[in-house]
């Protein structure tokens, strides 16, 4: 039977449905995670809501605009400065906050004054800003606020602004990936076509599903720029409002993380008959075919090929010193979703790891048709996966080093098993060929560091033997 | 099908799983389109043709066939030996069990919704 009955979920047996050991002779019909699915009562997972799926992932991300929450300060507090997404005007997104922070006496006699207000004084303070998306949470669903007809009156009252309304609350899905839905559903549907900006390349394309996190849309812009294609937009890393307003102007769109931003990809192909080219950005196999596909498109691939030879020689010498080094490492994956299948093969080919479990928070079953198309066999494949389920896998899989967030980082910290960022990274940027290099650096380090070791000894213990005979020795 | 072309329809089928992310787009007829659109162009340039470039749907399964081809040559080198003919019987096994893998016997419960 393919799929697993972990010991910890026995008073759970529904969890069986949720995680996968892949071996050769499995039929794919039979072997599939059900995935995008409520989370089952009697498991705690990891998940986060909707709205932070919209704003965390996808909005807070833009560079110009303010991002207004209504809601409790907590719904914007939590979404804001937990991820490092750099922009080229000085962090913008980064430095501030803005919310409504709604309290019971708005709860009872109604919000929309305050977002009125709130919005107001918003501009007020940043003069220089005209753009802006509203968010609304769980509480001012519930209370029924008319967010759409006070966005309105804003709008022509001020007419120099502009405002994007989201109106996902927490509570909307089953996980965050319910927020990436409605925001590109609802920009396709309010925003695109409403700006025409200026075309200056005959080869023009948007960026789609890449959030410059720790600067990766700068590195990859750079191989844009020496290829000569306009970046029409940037969905949405170091991104604008107004280009992305002018996302029907692009001849292509690549799409990075398909699971956050397919639905825009998708729609524009369907609307404005631009294609969606999928490619991978992490790892030197993956990030080559992904410059010379979209050079065949543009008919440059002489330009791409040129690149690519740079490249190569500048960083393969690097990421093999690193391979050398990483051979046979055990490795899991627990992220949101496309990392896995983005990462697995990447790191297995170019730096000789061995991926051994993966599981997504909010990945849907295209995800995992994906990963376990490209993932070993041996490996574990889990959705939704809960703490004990970690722990008993970790058990069962034997890791040097885990990709993961801070959450489920800090018990891993705790078993002495080498934690990376995996939304946020350590040492980024991961993307493109030196961001492979750097990504091998902090596996690297990580699976050598002797402090876990350390931080596992009886301090009374001259030579524990925990630590190995070689970092005994460096201690 | 004889037990060679069986075999060797299987080694596509494996480069194409491990490679190829136009075969899981979201929905059928993405996926039945990309099918289609990327083997009918691999055939066309493996049996030495010129690409159809006409439309930015060509140019993209184009994009995608060409390094698709490349990768064939380089893995597989008994495709350069191979006949137009024969090519086109390959591919179109590889076509049925791409459509039967990623389609018709996916369990994927999102592939005919009808909206995105």
């Amino acid at each position: 039977m393919p799929m697993v009955l972990l010991n910890c979920d026995t008073d759970i047996p529904e969890r069986q449905k949720h995680v996968y050991l892949k071996s050769p002779d499995d039929d794919p019909a039979t072997c599939l995670p059900v995935a995008n699915a409520p989370t089952i009562p009697g498991t705690l997972s990891e998940r986060g809501c909707a709205f932070c799926g919209a704003k965390l992932v996808i909005g807070g991300v833009l560079k110009d605009a303010i991002q207004m929450i209504h809601g409790p300060i907590g719904c914007a507090y939590d979404t804001w400065h937990t991820k490092r997404y750099p922009t080229d005007n000085g962090h913008f997104n980064m430095k501030y906050v803005w919310s409504t922070d709604m309290k019971e006496q708005h709860v009872v006699f109604g919000g929309d004054k305050r977002l009125a207000q709130a919005i107001n004084e918003a501009f007020d303070q940043m003069p220089d800003v005209k753009r802006m998306i509203v968010y609304t949470t769980c509480p001012t669903a519930l209370i029924g606020d008319d967010v759409k007809a006070t966005v309105r009156q804003v709008m022509r009252d001020r007419p120099d602004v502009d405002i994007f309304t989201v109106e996902c609350p927490g509570f909307s899905g089953v996980s965050q990936s319910k927020g990436h839905h409605v925001l590109n559903i609802g920009w396709i549907n309010e925003k695109v076509g409403t700006l025409e900006k200026e075309i200056t390349s005959e080869y023009t394309m948007n960026l789609i599903g890449d959030f410059n996190i720790q600067g990766d849309t700068f590195l990859l812009q750079k191989y844009w720029d020496r290829l000569g294609i306009q970046v029409i937009s940037h969905f949405t890393g170091n991104g604008s409002y107004d280009d992305l307003r002018s996302m029907h102007q692009a001849r292509l769109s690549v799409v990075n993380c398909a699971r956050s931003s397919g639905y825009i990809a998708n729609e524009l192909k369907k609307r404005y008959g631009i294609p969606r080219l999928d490619i991978d950005t992490w790892g030197f196999g993956y990030m080559t075919d992904g410059i010379r596909k979209i050079c065949a498109f543009f008919g440059i691939e002489e330009r791409g090929e040129e690149l690519i030879a740079e490249e190569w020689a500048k960083w393969k010498p690097q990421l093999d010193w690193y391979k050398e080094r990483l051979q046979g490492k055990r490795m899991a994956i627990w992220t949101g979703g496309p990392r896995l299948w983005h990462w697995t093969k990447a790191v297995e080919d170019d730096m000789g790891i061995e991926v051994v479990a993966m599981s997504s928070k909010f990945g849907h079953e295209e995800d995992f048709e994906k990963v376990i198309a490209r993932g070993r066999d041996g490996t574990y494949y889990i959705d939704d996966g809960n703490e004990l389920e970690f722990f008993e896998i970790v058990d069962l899989v034997k890791l040097d080093v885990i990709f993961t967030g801070p959450r489920v980082g800090e018990l891993m910290k705790k078993m002495h098993i080498p934690y990376i960022n995996g939304h946020g990274y350590h040492n980024g940027p991961y993307m493109g060929f030196e961001g492979f290099v750097n990504m091998a650096r902090d596996i690297y380090n990580a699976v050598n560091n002797p402090l876990r070791f350390l931080a596992a000894q009886d301090i009374r213990d001259p030579l524990p033997l925990i630590m190995p005979e070689r970092l005994r020795e460096a201690a | 099908m004889n037990t060679m072309l069986d075999e060797r329809v299987d080694e596509l089928l494996e480069y194409v799983e491990e490679k190829c992310l136009w075969q899981f787009f979201s929905r059928a007829w993405d996926r039945q389109e990309n099918i289609d659109g990327v083997l009918d162009q691999t055939a066309n340039l493996l049996a030495g043709h010129a690409p159809r470039l006409a439309t930015p749907m060509e140019r993209l399964f184009y994009a995608d066939a060409k390094i698709m081809v490349d990768d064939l040559h380089s893995r597989f080198p008994w495709i350069s030996e191979s006949g137009e003919a024969e090519i086109r019987q390959l591919l179109d096994g590889l076509k049925g069990r791409l459509v039967e893998n990623v389609i018709t016997k996916s369990t994927n419960r999102e592939l005919n919704q009808h909206l995105y």
